[in-house]
């Protein structure tokens, strides 16, 4: 076991230079760079450019960039940001909790909501769970999610009043709980509602593959309850799809998100990390790009090895998945 | 059964993740949020919540990398200014009580109010200013910040100290700083020009730190300045929180603290109307469409009277070389059309970039549109069915999309990019693109425009010959007499219309949606980067 | 109706499939169709009707914010949205396919490094990379296609993947191997029919996927060649306060036809699946469906 564990770190870390090579190349290939950004993008003159070039070394070929920054990853700093002067892990430690109170939440939210609906509508197809289940997936599935927020703010917080509009905490009223609940509840619901037809869709299938399964129809002959063949044999069997689903949402629920979080001025990475693209802030680009990717690798890893220790014929050898 | 017992905890221990992270993060944010003092229990504190659209850079304010107005809108807030400067160019007492032209004009004189303080106390004296200016003008020094000193005595044309020569910058006295210039500046419009890019620095402070790297000390994570409102506590690019400085000399402002947070510009009107904030930056400002909406919900929208935007149409002069295929390009577009889809009634064309209402603008305007014209120069141009290239920004596409069907009724082939504003200048710049559609907030000086943009080392429009530009810019920069400055001010907007090396559109007034919450706001003056939060005031 | 084939014939039967796919069909040809019929050119301003005009006979749905007619755009901006949609899971999917195929049957190497390829583009939110690249191409229908389909590869070849994995080790294949088959045989003829269903099923919801990152895409700034239309950014007018409240025309009709259009693909996706997958041909639990399992007692 502990040979596969060092196996697939091993295995990870190509993957994990290829992100870095892959975002960092691309995003100074981009046309303009933070010089350009500079000065409102017209006021600064060609030699307040060069200085800021030469400041911030981007006068150097990108191939020595990349060198120089995966020498700084290595001894654990990420050096300052291009647009603030401020250390790059500083500003990225400041987003992390926000991201993941609002993509945790909203994803737990999903959970909840999603697995018992997923199960009720392979247990029960016509009912009505079955079509709300359905029309949930759908609005998950089909609608643009800036467009859902803008939504959700007009009729929650512009004609009901229900709910505030923006902000994680309303200023100066100490920051409780029950501010931080009020404030999450639309961007939290947006999330949620678009990891939920995903969820709904992998259980409800997961399920009813399983309740056809030999052994559910041996339950049932033996008299147990249909409620506990349901949700105790049924469901256990469809946990793994299930699991595997919300552990792929890890890199969403690190990284955030970005139309949500901008749109609801929320602090967390997603918006840091639309600031930055548009400012041409590559250090922070790539120190978000570090941070997600090792925990995406980091999940992956670990999935692998519940999944073997699940499902011992497996065994811990050979290719993961 | 018993095999997928291993899922099952995987499952538990996943769900009990998110729990605890969920209350963990909850309870772990709390003590952030708290801005208000320990001992003033009885009463909540009164907090302003001040939306804006766009992230401040680093909270040193000689190092901003964008050099916008976001920032600076910010730096207005935690460090002091020499003067405050209104919509109409008038310039109030700040940091400075008055000031005064000596040396023939050579210089200008502050007097400084001995009242202020920096928020650790200690008072501000011309030697601050003194030491500030020189920092930043000292070559070591990695600021972004010093092109604001260009014309200082003693300064290269990148506005860095010259070795070997007297910096023209003075502490006459504890309360009196002299600024020395190359040539002859008057005290107010140095003031409209150049005081939203000068702050005192709390240089008593900063003894250890060494020049080179000033910039992006950790100092300026918590900094200390001497402006109305003291830094409590940020979240870069995201929110940061202010509390209101009593000591301040132009009086305490009317409310505890400030939060300012960024959110997206489509969402700040819908945020005042919901409650969620107090004001929102620049000036409340709205689209005339939006003002019913406003008015709807009960906010009062004040009309703004000096115009607060400049739109005008960037041409790349080598790639358009001939001034008549220019000329056509501006008969070609409707610019009433252009300004009432952007601006509805709001705006009026002009053909000058000077603003209207100040000495140098012209009376009298014409309108410009001419689509027969523009073919008859087209063809004599010798326009070869070429096609240009518009850059623009998002939120103008459909505005480019009317002068793109504008020029093409005249024959004009043009193609759209959209790109984000730093794109399109460093696009106008390196000649990427032929044309562009851009903005700015104009002040009352004849050259805020057209002064920066024809010096040889930033030649936006790529204009072949500057030396005629620069031959009546400099004339008219050492002018000091009102009516000779007209005349040739009025000199180099001719040859501007002859050469037409860009094609000005139309100025905006800005109107802006009123805090019912907060009062005594100068709406306009937020358009020159100041607000006068001494003043505001909010009830509990 | 009578089909040859099984898949096709479970297909026909299910009428909620067959009900979206015909509308799927009636859609891409009213949006071919009616503009050669209205004449309205999506990209032309009439003055005379001013921005912003109210919905009138000339104007069904009224003219946008530079005095457009919005039926016209919705029409022309329908066509854009499918065209991404179905080019660009085309796209994926022909990349993706075969680079699955060769990383499950080849082994190796091979799979070494197109696994590896596969978790690099899995394991990262594809918006930054979707940015870099359409500003590093430029706005155009062409290269939102190629990046939004460019991307989508690794899901399909993740699949065809592990599809080839559980195939290889099956008995036909086996048999087909010792008959002397070469591995162009085993993989086009013997592997490929069999580890395509799932794709095909899978093919819908790449289609929604991709009108929706397109709209994102238009949210961010990036996208169309202004002043071509699209569902995305005619939805984007709802962003405005003044619109969102006051000219529901403007933004429902579009945001309708995402909708819409969605729901149409899915059932067209669950249909697929259901004739496809011989063993649920016959039973099978979905959420919008209503002739589900039923469980045997």
């Amino acid at each position: 076991m502990a040979n596969y564990i060092v196996k697939r770190i091993l295995g990870a870390l190509p993957v994990f230079f290829g992100i870095t090579l892959l975002v960092f190349f691309l995003m100074n290939m981009a046309p303009a760079t933070i010089a350009d950004a500079a000065g409102g993008g017209e006021a600064s003159s060609a030699v307040m450019r060069a200085a800021l070039e030469a400041n911030l070394g981007l006068d150097q070929p990108i191939p020595v960039r990349y060198v120089l920054w995966l020498k700084e990853l290595l001894t654990g700093d990420l050096g300052l940001s291009y647009r603030t002067g401020q250390p790059v892990l500083r500003m990225i430690a400041q987003r992390v909790v926000p991201s993941l109170i609002l993509t945790g939440t909203g994803v737990a939210a999903a959970v909840v909501i999603g697995i018992p609906l997923g199960v009720m509508a392979a247990w029960k197809p016509g009912s009505g769970w079955s079509r709300l289940a359905g029309g949930l997936t759908l609005l998950s599935y089909s609608a643009p999610g800036f467009f859902l927020c803008v939504l959700f703010i007009y009729c929650f917080s512009v004609v009901l009043g229900w709910f505030p509009a923006a902000n994680m905490y309303s200023a100066g009223s100490g920051g409780g709980l029950g501010d931080l609940l009020l404030h999450l509840a639309l961007p939290a619901s947006v999330v949620c509602l678009s990891s939920l037809g995903n969820l709904v869709r992998q259980t409800a299938s997961a399920c009813g593959e399983v309740l056809g399964e030999d052994y559910i129809r041996t339950a049932r002959a033996k008299g147990l309850p249909e409620w506990r063949v349901v949700w105790v044999h049924g469901f256990r069997t469809a946990l793994l799809p299930v699991i595997t689903t919300i552990l792929n949402h890890i890199p969403h629920i690190i990284g955030g998100s970005l139309v949500v979080e901008r749109i609801f001025g929320w602090p967390g990475m997603g918006s840091l990390l639309f600031t930055s693209v548009s400012s041409r802030d590559y250090t922070v680009i790539m120190g978000i790009t570090a941070v997600i990717a090792l925990a995406v690798l980091a999940t992956g890893i670990l999935m692998d090895i519940f999944y073997r220790m699940a499902d011992p014929g497996v065994g811990w050898g050979g290719e993961a998945k | 059964m018993r095999k997928y017992t291993p899922a099952r905890l995987a499952a538990l221990a996943l769900a009990a993740a998110l729990m605890a992270v969920l209350f963990l993060s909850a309870c772990g944010q709390q003590p952030q949020g708290e801005t208000e003092p320990a001992g003033e229990k009885e009463t909540p504190a009164v907090n302003v919540n001040y939306g804006i659209s766009n992230p401040w850079d680093s909270l040193m304010p000689y190092y901003s990398v964008s050099g916008s107005n976001y920032s600076r809108i910010i730096y207005d807030k935690i460090y002091d200014r020499l003067a405050y400067v209104q919509a109409d160019g008038t310039c109030l007492p700040r940091a400075a009580q008055s000031w005064e032209s000596a040396d023939d004009g050579y210089a200008i004189l502050f007097h400084l109010d001995p009242k202020a303080t920096f928020h650790d106390g200690t008072p501000v004296t011309a030697q601050h200013w003194a030491d500030t200016i020189t920092l930043v003008t000292n070559p070591a020094c990695e600021t972004l910040g010093r092109a604001t000193f260009v014309g200082l005595a003693g300064t290269d044309e990148t506005g860095a100290a010259v070795a070997g020569e007297t910096l023209g910058v003075e502490a006459v006295d504890e309360a009196t700083l002299k600024l020395t210039f190359t040539s002859p500046v008057l005290p107010e419009e140095f003031l409209v020009d150049k005081n939203r890019d000068i702050y005192v620095l709390p240089t008593h402070l900063l003894g250890d730190i060494p020049p080179e790297e000033m910039m992006t000390d950790d100092f300026w994570l918590s900094p200390v300045g001497s402006g109305p409102c003291k830094y409590v506590s940020e979240v870069s690019g995201s929110t940061l929180v202010l509390e209101s400085n009593p000591d301040y000399q132009l009086g305490k402002p009317g409310f505890d603290t400030l939060t300012i947070t960024v959110m997206d510009k489509s969402n700040l009107l819908t945020a005042l109307i919901a409650g969620d904030l107090d004001y929102y930056a620049f000036g409340g400002s709205l689209s005339e469409e939006n003002k019913p909406v406003a008015e709807q919900a009960g906010f009062q929208v004040l009309e703004g009277e000096v115009p607060n935007t400049f739109f005008e149409l960037m041409i790349n002069n080598e790639t358009i070389a001939s001034a008549d295929l220019r000329h056509a390009i501006e008969k070609a577009l409707d610019k009433e059309l252009l300004c009432q889809q952007n601006s509805g009634t709001r705006g009026t064309t002009t053909s000058s970039s000077i603003l209207p209402g100040t000495p140098y603008s012209s009376p009298e305007t014409q309108g410009t549109y001419d689509p027969q014209g523009a073919k008859e120069l087209l063809a004599s141009a010798g326009y070869n069915g070429e096609t240009y290239t518009l850059a623009c920004t998002s939120q103008r596409a459909n505005l480019a999309a009317l002068v793109q069907q504008n020029l093409k009724d005249v024959g004009i082939q043009v193609e759209i990019e959209t790109v984000d504003s730093a794109t399109m200048f460093a696009g106008m710049y390196d000649g990427t693109y032929d044309l562009g559609l851009a903005s700015h907030t104009p002040t009352t000086l004849p050259l805020w425009f057209t002064g920066e943009r024809f010096a040889p080392d930033h030649n936006l429009f790529h204009v072949a010959d500057l030396s005629h530009y620069t031959q009546l810019l400099s004339a008219i920069r050492s002018e000091t007499q009102e009516r000779a400055r007209i005349d040739l001010v009025d000199e180099f907007e001719a040859y501007l219309n002859q050469e037409m090396p860009f094609v000005p559109l139309w100025f905006t007034h800005a109107l802006h949606v009123q805090s019912n919450t907060v009062t005594g706001i100068d709406y306009p003056a937020s358009a020159c980067c100041n607000e006068n939060v001494w003043q505001w005031e909010k009830k509990a | 109706m009578k089909a040859k084939h099984p898949a096709l014939r479970a297909f026909l039967s299910d009428r909620r499939a067959v009900a979206a796919a015909s509308f799927l069909c009636v859609e891409i040809l009213l949006v071919l169709l009616i503009p050669l019929v209205l004449g309205q050119d999506p990209n032309l301003t009439d003055r005379a009707a001013g921005f912003w005009a109210l919905p009138s006979p000339q104007h069904p749905l009224g003219t946008d914010d530079a005095g457009r007619d919005l039926l016209a755009r919705l029409l022309a901006g329908g066509r854009v949205s499918l065209l991404i949609g179905f080019a660009a899971a085309a796209l994926g999917t022909v990349l993706g396919v075969p680079l699955g195929l060769l990383a499950g049957y080849k082994g190796g190497k091979w799979e070494y490094w197109i696994m590896r390829a596969c978790d690099t583009f899995q394991s990262f939110p594809s918006i930054i990379l979707v940015l870099a690249m359409v500003s590093l191409l430029g706005p155009s229908v062409w290269n939102i296609i190629l990046v939004i389909g460019g991307l989508g590869w690794a899901s399909v070849a993740r699949l065809v993947y592990s599809g080839t994995l559980s195939a290889q080790k099956a008995e036909y294949v086996e048999a087909s191997r010792a008959l002397g088959a070469t591995d162009r045989d085993i993989l086009f003829r013997t592997i490929l029919p069999n580890v395509i269903a799932p794709v095909w099923a899978a093919l819908p919801l790449k289609v929604v996927r991709a009108i929706l990152s397109e709209s994102s895409l238009s949210f961010l700034g990036v996208g169309l060649r202004t002043p071509q239309a699209s569902w995305g950014n005619l939805t984007q007018s709802a962003m405005e306060l003044v619109t969102l409240t006051t000219r529901p025309w403007a933004w429902i009709p579009p945001g309708l036809c995402i909708v819409a259009t969605a729901l149409a693909l899915l059932l067209v996706g669950e249909g697929l699946r259901r004739a496809l997958n011989p063993r649920s041909r016959t039973e099978r639990a979905l959420p919008f469906s209503s002739r589900g399992c039923k469980i045997k007692p």
